[in-house]
């Protein structure tokens, strides 16, 4: 313990700011994961409904593609069974003041008339004695009736009123079933299910919550791998700080160990001074967060909105057990990166008096051994990129990119040598050059783990960029082919992804008879449930999508052929992520529940969509109805007759269904607020690449400090030589330039790698999507400049020390 | 009588501890002159050092003048003090203090580079004949022997043909055949190249070559002997 406090704890006392940035560093790292894990669990989490809470104990529930019909509750009701069925319809609202809030249908028998407000929201609307709320395009004002005493934000309408409400009459969304405790459970569940229509789903409660985290497993574990990012990060900091602790300190290592003690002394000395980093950043980071997390869960919430369900994000909850799970981490992580350093302490030798140039030499050799193995860590990675995804998640992907990052790590070495043999011509004009290119190679093994930290981070952000921007360039691309209709018409307000409110009956009249429409497609989306996932049975006129429509298929698929297939017959096309995902091709037939039935389609082709993960089912319109008869239309496009002002119709049909709720948006803006919402969803992503890179810079600070600290007696001679103190600044501030320099050479190249395996294997296999490669080269010069000119101005504060060391003091000290 | 390059008049120095003033050097008086040595004499702790610094232009008395080429030390600011260092001195230190990250060449050089001299590779090259190690230029410091550092820390401490050598115990550190060379070299700097030179040593040899040796004690001058 005395030998910790004073060969540890001490130095690390006098370098307070060098130990305080790594700490630091360590507590970013570790605060991103927490946060991210909090805001996730917080953001989708949250999928059991505020009704069951309210209606507690449920034993099953039904569900049903494109509803239940509500005449099917007598059948079960007359079952002869001590069981209680519970009718529920569900939709989001917009309450006017406080945004979406769920509204649900239930049977109210006995309660006060009027709308029931959960006592969390009655908070919130201020004791109102109504609540005006818009749902499907139109505002209802409706009296409230009475306050629930349940937590949660939600209102509950009887079910005949929120059937006219919803506009949708004689369809429930679920039934829950309640079953009487003497009952025999198994012959009452056969019961129910006989008196179901085949289609129906009979499920144990949390069967759809499941399906929700199910769906979002890809999406929640690929956020969680962006946040380990900055640990890595923080990984090859702490490696760093304890390399510069061993190699200043083997003298006093020699003198230990001549003095007899024990090489596992040496070696837990070093391992408890990266532990005290770890333990100390961690719990240091589990707080922040904690703090963090509140601004993660908003635009995770987003993300789920946008792309996949409702999700209304509950609150964060940080238990004792993910407080030590944090802290743990951080202890793991710290210790795991102090393991190479620590050895390397225990191997000094008793009577060791190398000088650091001669040991410095030793390293320039050996950076051939690097090169080799980072050549066979890049096979490696090659290998498990080629690997088929593990249990749907990408885990070949991920090994190949910590391969990929391992190979950079190792090459870092030879690329410093290489850099500055390169620029040695060049550099040599200059005084400031020579010596930082000097002090860098000199320092090489430092030098190189600093490096390969600023590049991973680089590299993250790179291929994050490049990746995000290929996404975007094809659903750009992909926009232009899908939406080919001139105008656009769907009900008005805000509505999550995987629903569909619908639009009037008396709008699809209305929307017929538009003068200067050439054809008009209106299209059904249905909620499907399909082998335990989620997806979307879609349906719309295939004769106007062949005519007017650029729906793109998979290479080799006649796209004219395939569309003229489907109407009338029980064909079908998917798109690329719902074939992904369920391993379907052309020519496959699909079981799937429809109204009362259970339809067998035969896929007739496979089609580009990039609107969602999940993926669609899309038959002709006349099949659709032909199960699921009086399914309303959920949105409609209009393709216009040449010649037709787009205005004038525009007007026209804003004018017609005025009084009906709807929204209609001409091609452009949807495309724009496609893009938008795109660009949202990514804007966690931006979030967690900043974070890396602070780290980096955390560590590109703290490693030019030890750099000063630990030549400050050359920095004196310097002076002594006739040096100014701008001069020896400009020594410094020209090293951190290089080593921006030199991380973002790597970070290059490591990011490009990792881009190809983010757009080829990791999304191909998380989400289905195939990415058309695009590298926004404008955005990457404009950030990896950005990115240099902080690395720079990351040196400044060690430029300062370093010019106001008192040269004769330093000189004399040794 | 040569020309005067370094003249102390009456130069004190105190440093700060705790609330004490502990005094150094006492009303020193002393002038080095061109092509001369002056050997600085007496027990560790005297004061050599300090005053070394003072005449080096990298310290500051608290009471005289420091006169470097007839420029008062105390009238120039910070960036004249380094141009005139760089310009007009030299140092030899007895670790040699050689950069370890530079070659031997660099080394020699990196007086001209900081002052942003012209062929400076060619200079240096000159400098490192003339102290004999011009097949070192290539190696690094680590790969010299002590006496071979020494020699090139001259030549460094040489290239920019400075008016005043300042030599910390230029021999400490060395075997009695290298200081030799080392001392030899010293000697002909003064008359090849027209130095002063100031040098503190405990060695009687080294303290044998210089023209005038001036005995100090507890900071204070206790005789100058001229020969």
């Amino acid at each position: 313990m005395k030998l910790l406090r004073t060969l540890i704890l001490r130095p690390l006392r006098r370098d307070l700011l060098r130990t305080a940035l790594t700490i630091l560093a360590v507590a970013l790292g570790v605060a991103v994961v927490v946060a991210i894990d909090l805001a996730g669990d917080a953001a989708t989490g949250s999928f059991r409904s505020s009704m069951q809470t309210l209606t507690g104990k449920t034993d099953l529930e039904v569900i049903a593609t494109g509803g239940i019909d509500e005449r099917k509750l007598a059948a079960l009701v007359a079952l002869p069974f001590d069981v209680h069925f519970a009718p529920l319809m569900e939709a989001q609202a917009i309450v006017a003041g406080i945004g979406a809030v769920p509204l649900y249908g239930a049977d109210l028998a006995g309660a006060p008339e009027g709308l029931a407000v959960s006592k969390g929201l009655a908070g919130r609307l201020g004791g109102g004695k109504s609540v005006t709320l818009e749902i499907a395009g139109r505002t209802h004002a409706l009296a409230v009736g009475q306050t629930l005493d349940s937590g949660g934000e939600f209102l509950v309408l009887d079910l005949a009123e929120a059937q006219r409400v919803m506009g949708r009459y004689g369809k429930l969304d679920r039934i829950d079933i309640t079953v009487g405790a003497k009952e025999d459970f198994a012959r009452v569940e056969a019961a129910i299910r006989g008196a179901l229509p085949v289609s129906a789903l009979l499920e144990k409660p949390g069967a759809r919550s499941e399906e929700n985290q199910r769906m979002l497993r890809a999406f929640r574990w690929n956020l969680r791998v962006l946040s380990y990012i900055s640990l890595v990060v923080g990984a090859f900091l702490i490696y760093n700080t304890i390399s510069v602790s061993v190699v200043r300190r083997r003298a006093e290592i020699g003198i230990l160990r001549a003095m007899g003690a024990a090489r596992s002394t040496v070696m837990g000395l070093f391992l408890a001074e990266a532990l005290l980093f770890g333990v100390v950043g961690a719990a240091l980071g589990v707080a922040l967060g904690r703090i963090l997390a509140g601004g993660a869960v908003r635009l995770i919430a987003d993300t789920v909105n946008a792309l996949y369900t409702t999700s209304r994000p509950a609150a964060l909850e940080l238990t004792a057990g993910e407080v030590c799970a944090g802290i743990v981490m951080g202890a793991m992580v710290a210790l795991g990166s102090a393991l190479g350093p620590a050895r390397e302490a225990m191997d000094v030798a008793p009577v060791e008096a190398m000088s650091r140039g001669a040991r410095e030499h030793r390293a320039r050799l050996s950076w051939r051994r690097g090169l080799v193995w980072a050549a066979v860590l890049a096979g490696l990675a090659l290998g498990a990129s080629q690997a088929e995804a593990t249990g749907g998640y990408p885990v070949g992907g991920y090994v190949a990119a910590l391969l990929a990052i391992g190979a950079a790590a190792l090459a870092a070495p030879a690329l410093v040598l290489g850099v500055n043999r390169i620029t040695k011509p060049l550099v040599r004009r200059q005084v400031y050059g020579l010596l930082a290119g000097r002090s860098l190679t000199a320092s090489l093994g430092r030098t190189s783990v600093i490096v390969a930290a600023l590049a991973t981070a680089i590299a993250m952000m790179a291929s994050v960029g490049i990746m995000v921007a290929s996404f975007r360039e094809t659903v750009a691309l992909w926009l232009d082919t899908q939406l080919r209709a001139d105008l656009y018409v769907k009900p008005a307000g805000q509505s999550a992804a995987g629903e569909y409110p619908a639009l009037a009956g008396e709008v699809q009249g209305l929307l017929r008879a538009t003068y200067g429409a050439a054809a008009v497609d209106f299209f059904h989306g249905v909620p499907l449930h399909f082998r335990g996932e989620r997806a979307t049975l879609g349906a719309g006129d295939m004769e106007v999508v062949r005519r007017y429509g650029r729906l793109l298929f998979l290479a080799g698929q006649d796209r004219d052929a395939i569309l003229r297939s489907l109407p009338g017959r029980d064909r079908a096309l998917v798109s690329e992520p719902f074939a992904n995902k369920h391993h379907l091709r052309a020519g496959d037939r699909v079981t799937i529940p429809m109204g009362e039935q259970v339809v067998t389609l035969t896929i007739a082709g496979v089609y580009y969509e990039y609107s969602s993960s999940q993926g669609y089912l899309i038959v002709d319109r006349s099949t659709l109805l032909k199960y699921l008869p009086g399914q309303a239309a959920t949105n409609a496009a209009i393709y216009l007759a040449k010649g037709a002002d787009r205005e004038a119709v525009l007007r026209d049909v804003q004018l017609r269904t005025a009084a009906y709720g709807v929204t209609v948006s001409p091609n452009q803006v949807l495309r724009k607020s496609a893009i938008e919402i795109f660009d949202r969803t990514f804007a966690i992503t931006w979030a967690l690449e900043a974070v890396a890179i602070v780290v980096a810079m955390l560590g590109a600070a703290n490693s030019l400090l030890a750099l000063v600290l630990d030549r400050r007696r050359e920095l004196g001679i310097l002076r002594y030589l006739g040096a100014s103190a701008a001069q020896v600044r400009g020594m410094i501030l020209t090293e951190a330039a290089f080593l921006g320099l030199l991380a973002i050479l790597l970070g290059l190249a490591l990011g490009f790698a990792l881009s190809l395996l983010l757009v080829f294997v990791v999304n191909k296999q998380s989400f289905g999507w195939t990415i058309q490669f695009h590298a926004p080269w404008g955005l990457l010069g404009a950030a990896l400049c950005a990115v240099w000119f902080v690395t720079v101005v990351a040196g400044l504060y060690p430029a300062r020390v370093a010019a106001r060391l008192e040269p004769v003091d330093v000189v004399h000290e040794e | 009588m040569g020309t005067p390059r370094l003249e102390l008049s009456g130069v004190s120095k105190s440093y700060e501890s705790g609330e004490q003033s502990v005094e150094v050097l006492h009303e020193v008086s002393l002038c080095a002159e061109a092509g001369t040595v002056t050997a600085l004499v007496g027990r560790s702790g005297c004061g050599k050092s300090t005053l070394l610094n003072l005449a080096g232009a990298m310290d500051f008395p608290t009471a005289g003048e420091v006169r470097i080429d007839g420029r008062s030390t105390a009238s120039l600011s910070d960036g004249e003090l380094t141009a005139l260092r760089r310009e007009r001195v030299g140092f030899v230190f007895q670790a040699f203090q050689l950069l370890p990250t530079l070659t031997v060449l660099e080394n020699v050089e990196l007086p001209l580079l900081l002052a942003g001299a012209a062929k400076t590779a060619a200079t240096a090259m000159d400098r490192l004949r003339w102290v004999g190690l011009e097949e070192k230029a290539a190696s690094m410091p680590y790969q010299l022997s002590g006496g071979q550092a020494q020699r090139v820390a001259v030549a460094r401490a040489l290239v920019h043909s400075p008016l005043l050598l300042i030599a910390d115990e230029p021999t400490g550190n060395l075997d009695e055949a290298s200081g030799e060379q080392v001392l030899s070299l010293l000697r002909e700097a003064a008359t090849r190249y027209g130095a002063a030179i100031l040098m503190a040593t405990h060695s009687a040899e080294a303290a044998a070559i210089a023209e005038v040796r001036v005995r100090m004690r507890d900071g204070r001058i206790q005789a100058i002997e001229r020969q």
